[in-house]
């Protein structure tokens, strides 16, 4: 080892909160994820689009657009969720196990910004993924519309030229519809969502297996809530206990199926917007909730 | 009079126990001062409390009761963590990191940016002899190189308080002179250092003022010097005497009321031993 003087390094003086902490997390928990190459996760994602575009080749051109948008948004919506469950959950448990947390803890970095930092890496690198994700569908979506439009353009025959614009128009609007970027965001909330909901839980979990499986069975029950809910109600029998059981399932779990636009993206609905807003607007006050709830067991943990 | 580096009061920790009634008392009523550009040793046995004294002094565990500062400030609020330096025992940093990366992680998280950051990270990895290793994944280090790094996050931001725990533990001979060469360094550099260690050797040769904790008491505390010493005996070491020399000393002793305790050739340590040896 070489000694030489030290140099004082310029300090700012110490914030309550600071972005720039949280940025120096969220970044490492980013490249984190990145080294651990999670995005080889969307090989797959590639190969079932492929898969798929191979498959519906004998179909109409609805038929086509239809099974690739269903497929496609799918497998965007489970490999988002996924992703978000499995990264997130082992991110706390293996910094205590490592000790990487003492070492961050004992910096001047209150614990807030530090479970903030990990979840916005985490959806830095959902964010990146859904991006990808989309390229690829938009980039099959748009190579199905071209090989239906050669085709159409090829069988053309006897028909006029406004007949073949009116074709080439018609199978263009059933392709690129309105409702895909509300769709793809709605994907890109819900697994925003689960990333909260699992950093929650490996708060207090007591080894990731635990929190994956606690992650998983509270998605579950957050898409049957609402039909488990509708069929309570209308069957008229609940007692008053089970009622109150309900309303804190409801209260505590998020409905996820609101999330669900895919089937309406697929029929070719518009979405309404001041739905999607709505259902926008609860996934980010989830999300804030069970952040905040995260903070306040993680505050209280000794390490 | 300037605030001690760190100040503990009557410090209390308890754990409860799981699903039982009896409770873990780690740290029975605590209290001691380590005053600032010291070199203090927080010696005991596995289990005495000494991690728990460390993390509660960290703000990593509240105490049960009891108070804890580092110079005057209260240690459980986070900016009192703006002076500290902190290496845990066998520290496993973030593997896919480089040596570089790593403590501009740290770095950013002390409030470091731009070219100051840039600089301290240069000096620091030249301070701690990974120069060549800046860009080499953690994963890829030896122990030695991981406690060098970890020494290097902890004085990033240029602390005034380090707390070392086993510093020096799983490092070769060589490896650990230098981490002892450099505490010394950090001491004449008037910063104080908290080091737990099992290594008496090791903590004999740097320390200014020990405690020794057991069963979560502190059982003694004091002076190194003062402690070890032992009062009615002197040790003197000659070169070159001659046997006539010994023989009057000696006859000069049994004439008197002293006793002649041991009389033996000095030896080097083993430590010193290695080090001439392998240094060829």
């Amino acid at each position: 080892m070489t000694d030489s003087p030290a140099t004082i390094p310029a300090r700012t003086r110490h914030k309550i909160f600071s972005f720039a902490r949280v940025k120096a997390i969220s970044g490492n928990t980013l490249l984190e994820l990145i080294r651990l190459k999670v995005f080889y996760f969307l090989l797959l994602f590639a190969l079932v689009i492929i898969g798929f575009s191979a498959f519906v080749l004998n179909f109409t051109f609805q038929e086509q657009f239809q099974v690739l948008k269903d497929v496609s948004l799918g497998a965007m919506s489970i490999f988002t969720v996924l992703l978000a469950v499995l990264s997130t959950a082992m991110l706390l448990p293996k910094d205590i196990e490592d000790r990487t947390l003492y070492t961050i803890l004992a910096k001047p970095v209150p614990r807030f910004e530090y479970l903030l930092g990990k979840l916005l890496g985490v959806l830095l690198m959902l964010l990146v993924a859904t991006l990808l994700m989309s390229a690829m569908f938009g980039a099959a979506l748009y190579l199905r519309q071209e090989m239906v439009v050669s085709a159409t353009l090829r069988g053309a025959g006897n028909a006029t030229p406004d007949q073949v614009q009116a074709a080439i128009r018609e199978i263009k609007q059933q392709t690129f519809t309105s409702s895909l970027v509300p769709g793809i965001i709605a994907i890109y909330l819900k697994a925003a969502l689960c990333a909260s909901i699992t950093l929650f839980i490996s708060t207090f979990a007591t080894s990731w297996i635990f929190t994956i499986l606690t992650s998983v069975m509270v998605y579950f029950i957050g898409h049957i809530q609402s039909t488990a809910r509708e069929y309570w109600l209308a069957s008229g029998n609940g007692s008053q206990l089970a009622k109150i059981f309900m309303f804190f399932v409801t209260l505590i779990f998020p409905d996820l199926q609101l999330f669900n636009l895919v089937d309406d993206i697929v029929a070719g609905n518009s979405i309404q917007m001041a739905m999607f807003w709505k259902t926008a607007g609860l996934g980010l006050s989830y999300s804030c909730v069970y952040l905040l709830a995260a903070y306040f067991v993680f505050s209280a943990k000794e390490l | 009079m300037s605030d001690p580096a760190i100040s503990i009061r009557n410090l209390t920790k308890i754990y409860p126990v799981p699903f039982r009634r009896e409770r873990i008392v780690a740290v029975k009523n605590l209290s001691l001062e380590v005053e600032a550009g010291q070199v203090y040793g927080l010696l005991g046995p596995n289990g005495s409390g000494k991690s728990t004294t460390m993390k509660i002094v960290l703000g990593l565990v509240p105490p049960t009761t009891g108070t804890t500062e580092i110079f005057g400030r209260d240690s459980s609020q986070v900016d009192s963590r703006e002076d500290v330096g902190f290496l845990p025992e066998n520290p496993y940093f973030y593997k896919f990191l480089t040596g570089q990366e790593t403590l501009h992680f740290f770095g950013k998280l002390c409030g470091l940016q731009g070219s100051g950051l840039k600089d301290r990270t240069d000096e620091l990895l030249k301070l701690v002899g990974l120069e060549n290793a800046r860009n080499r994944r953690l994963g890829g280090y030896s122990k030695g190189m991981l406690q060098r790094i970890g020494l290097a996050q902890a004085l990033i931001q240029n602390p005034r308080l380090l707390v070392l725990d086993e510093p020096t533990a799983g490092v070769d001979p060589a490896g650990s002179r230098e981490i002892r060469d450099l505490i010394l360094d950090f001491k004449s550099r008037g910063i104080t250092v908290l080091l737990c260690s099992h290594l008496l050797g090791h903590v004999q040769e740097i320390c200014d003022r020990i405690g020794i904790l057991h069963q979560g008491s502190l059982i003694r505390e004091g002076k190194l010097d003062e402690l070890i010493s032992i009062e009615n005996q002197t040790e003197m070491i000659l070169e070159d005497s001659s046997p006539e020399l010994l023989a009057e000393i000696e006859s000069l002793i049994s004439k008197s009321n002293a006793r002649l305790v041991e009389k033996r050739k000095p030896q080097t340590t083993l430590e010193r031993f290695f080090l001439e040896v392998t240094k060829k």
